[in-house]
């Protein structure tokens, strides 16, 4: 399966992964196939533990995978190839900065290697997240250090950013203050943006488009509005021996009695009419949240599977 | 390959280990001043002091520089710059090897000034700590590819516990080496065949052991 994180058009991938397959003692990564258009905000939804972190790191170079091709601004990615970085913003929740030494540290550091380091931009997010350059990393917050290798990340200007569970563990204020700054980013049209979290309302706050990840295999993406669009929760009263009309993506959730909660993902305006005449009668035909929706196609997807 | 990228690596590292460094720089220049005391017990005592401060560089500067960059996860962050793993490979394992030569030729070069300057002090000792010097360097090579490929403390440590055994059997060999004993109350330095032979093999064990570290090091595959 190909997995086209936007309508495909003539621009060139920001980034294009094919047949990409890496095994672990206890986890494996399922032949993932991904394209991300340039100038969209894509958000990777997943359980812990489903594989998002890997593919962001096989995007970086950092894991080299077992099969397939990845390349990422129109370069080969791999451990021995450093242009394409350059361009590309990466932020990992379990990444790390030297904790004896000081946010003006890295601020050097990483300004040496990039030409394109915006001084007077960092000198503004330091303000804004309330940073103080002469800070050692080690007296740092959570919160404080996330917002300095955001920084870092940001004052470089990149082409594509890729944020593995960036809100991670942040306070609500915290958390508040890095997804504005990133809507700020995402609102300029040329900057790409690939987001992780488990958290679907961070996800949805800010990605034109949404991929499922489960156990290792993309199990759902589209843009986050045909989502929300295609994705419904009926309610119906049905007898014992009702039989479920042969909708296409129509599955059933659960049953209490007489009453059926069934979930359809393909969804269109005639369902309503084919569940009133299969002899149920209909209670609710209901929009899901993107949580829900993550839910039921984690469900399904693991159904299938098995 | 990006020289530009590995110098700025190199430096950053190099300032990472200062104060690791400089102390045992300090310490070990030190310890070769109390060689100078009067006494029988104040050489003995310098030695083991430089000795000891070389060992523990070794492990100390290996520790901050290799281990804790892939233990502290901060590898994953200079390895998400614009850094290719070549790269990466000349500067980590240069700096590793240039910040323990700064002590390292610290002390065997003032050593060598003493020697030559301090009244009563015998020059052919020179060579006698040449080959003890060169076999700690040997065995800073060997933990530093063992912590490349293990990536562990525990086998690093393993390797440094076993080469400060077959350094005090070393010594003791060549104490009792009827050529090698005698350069330490020879007036003159020179440097016989079998001390040669010995210095060709301590280089060919650091050869070789800078070779291994460089090939695993790019051959990683995940680095994180």
């Amino acid at each position: 399966m190909i997995t086209t994180l936007n309508q495909p058009h003539q621009k060139t991938a920001a980034a294009l992964l094919r047949g990409i397959t890496k095994s672990y003692k206890h986890f494996r990564l399922n032949n993932i196939d991904l394209e991300i258009e340039p100038g969209t905000v894509n958000g990777l939804i997943g359980p812990n533990g489903a594989g998002k972190s890997t593919i962001m790191r096989i995007m970086m170079g950092l894991v080299t995978p077992d099969q397939g091709t990845v390349s990422v601004l129109g370069h080969p990615i791999s451990s021995r190839e450093a242009s394409a970085k350059q361009d590309i913003g990466y932020f990992s929740d379990d990444m790390r900065l030297y904790k004896s030494e000081s946010i003006a540290f890295h601020f050097q550091f990483v300004r040496s290697l990039f030409p394109s380091w915006d001084e007077d931009y960092a000198q503004q997010l330091l303000k804004r997240f309330g940073l103080i350059a002469q800070q050692k990393v080690k007296g740092l917050s959570h919160g404080q250090r996330v917002k300095t290798m955001l920084l870092l990340i940001l004052a470089r200007r990149p082409k594509l950013l890729i944020l593995d569970e960036p809100t991670n563990g942040l306070d609500p204020v915290a958390k508040q203050e890095v997804l504005s700054e990133l809507m700020q980013i995402v609102n300029d049209e040329t900057r790409t943006v690939l987001y992780s979290s488990h958290n679907t309302q961070d996800v949805e706050q800010i990605s034109d488009t949404i991929t499922f990840i489960d156990r290792g295999r993309v199990i759902a993406s589209n843009n986050r509005d045909e989502f929300l669009e295609s994705w419904r929760r009926f309610k119906l009263q049905a007898p014992h021996n009702w039989q479920a009309p042969a909708i296409d993506g129509l599955r059933p959730e659960s049953t209490f009695g007489n009453l059926r909660v069934m979930t359809l993902d393909r969804y269109q305006a005639e369902v309503e009419d084919r569940l009133q005449s299969s002899g149920a009668t209909l209670e609710s035909s209901e929009a899901m949240t993107l949580e829900e929706i993550f839910v039921a196609a984690v469900l399904r997807g693991r159904e299938e599977k098995q | 390959m990006n020289s530009q990228a590995i110098q700025i690596l190199f430096l950053k590292d190099l300032f990472l280990s200062r104060w690791p460094m400089f102390g045992y720089l300090v310490g070990g220049l030190l310890s070769v001043m109390i060689t100078c005391l009067p006494g029988e017990s104040a050489d003995f005592i310098g030695f083991i002091l430089m000795v000891t401060f070389t060992i523990a560089a070794g492990i100390h500067l290996i520790g901050v520089l290799l281990l804790a960059e892939s233990l502290d996860m901060t590898r994953t962050f200079v390895m998400s710059l614009p850094v290719s793993l070549l790269d990466y490979s000349i500067a980590k394992i240069s700096v590793v090897v240039v910040a323990f030569l700064i002590p390292w030729l610290g002390m065997l070069a003032s050593l060598t000034v003493l020697i030559f300057v301090a009244p009563g002090a015998k020059p052919g000792v020179l060579a006698f700590l040449v080959l003890l010097f060169l076999f700690l360097l040997a065995g800073f090579c060997l933990q530093l590819v063992t912590a490349i490929v293990t990536e562990s403390v525990g086998w690093t440590i393993v390797v440094v516990v076993l080469g400060n055994v077959l350094f005090n059997l070393f010594l003791k060999m060549l104490n009792e080496h009827p050529v090698i004993s005698k350069l330490t109350k020879s007036e003159v330095l020179s440097w016989p065949p079998v001390a040669l032979q010995i210095i060709a093999i301590e280089a060919l064990v650091i050869l070789v052991a800078l070779g291994l570290a460089f090939m695993f090091q790019i051959r990683r595959r995940d680095l994180v």
